[in-house]
């Protein structure tokens, strides 16, 4: 998924960027539907737990997430793991890679 | 586990050919590759980090402290020169792709504490790609 948002630096500058985000779902292929997950519950989640919180907001301002952490890709890439982990099937959730631009991609696995 | 991946572009020539080989020997294991005249190629590496996050940065390594040290340390000695004439480590060795993301590996794997390096992934072509995580020798 893709996604903009801007966060306030140490200096309290204001960046921006175009994120993508991979997110992997691993579990056994479920025999009636021949599928790991619907994709498109997934696709409501994702929209839910991450584009509904984040895309145009700024990350410093307008969540609550990062009162008390830097809003470095790493610890973006973390709270995005965290979201999704409490709202996918338990021990679902296999990695997030997150990625503010193509040189830097973050990634969380369990 | 948190992992950071990050980007580096250079441009380099070589030529696959052992100098105590025949060029006929060359030719056949390394096909055009051996061409004396060298060819080139845009490479791509990406340096992969974990370990933990810092809390008070929120890194496991500060980008500006990476990108200097790959800096000095692989585009200095590699982009834009001829492999096997100008950078000694290649003065023997093929600077095949596997080499190449061997020799970034050692230039880079002491600099980077805190974090540990985890893997280097060296992009020579759309089609071919090596991947080294420091763990067995190459011949």
């Amino acid at each position: 998924m893709d996604f903009s948002a801007s966060y306030r630096d140490a200096s309290g500058a204001t960046h921006g960027h175009n994120y993508v985000l991979e997110v992997t779902v691993s579990g056994l292929v479920n025999r009636e539907t021949g599928m790991v997950i619907d994709l498109k519950d997934l696709k409501d989640l994702m929209a839910r737990e991450i584009e509904a919180r984040f895309d145009h907001r700024s990350l410093s301002d307008d969540t609550p997430y990062f009162a008390d952490r830097v809003p470095t890709a790493e610890n973006f890439a973390a709270v995005i793991f965290e979201l999704l982990d409490r709202a996918l099937p338990n021990g679902s959730l296999a990695r997030v890679r997150l990625s503010p631009t193509d040189d830097l991609t973050v990634e969380v696995s369990r | 586990m948190i992992r950071v991946i990050r980007r580096y572009d250079f441009s380099a020539a070589h030529v696959l050919a052992r100098p105590d080989w025949s060029d006929a020997e060359n030719r056949r294991v390394y096909g055009k590759c051996a061409n004396p005249a060298g060819h080139g190629h845009n490479y791509r590496v990406e340096v992969v980090l974990e370990g933990e996050l810092d809390p008070r940065t929120g890194h496991l390594l500060p980008l500006e402290r990476l990108d200097a040290l790959v800096a000095e340390r692989v585009l200095r000695e590699l982009d834009g020169r001829f492999l096997n004439r100008e950078v000694p480590a290649f003065a023997k060795p093929v600077p095949t792709a596997e080499n190449i993301a061997r020799h970034i590996w050692d230039s880079l794997v002491g600099g980077v504490a805190p974090a540990r390096l985890a893997g280097i992934r060296l992009v020579e072509t759309r089609n071919n790609s090596v991947e080294y995580a420091g763990s067995e020798e190459l011949p």
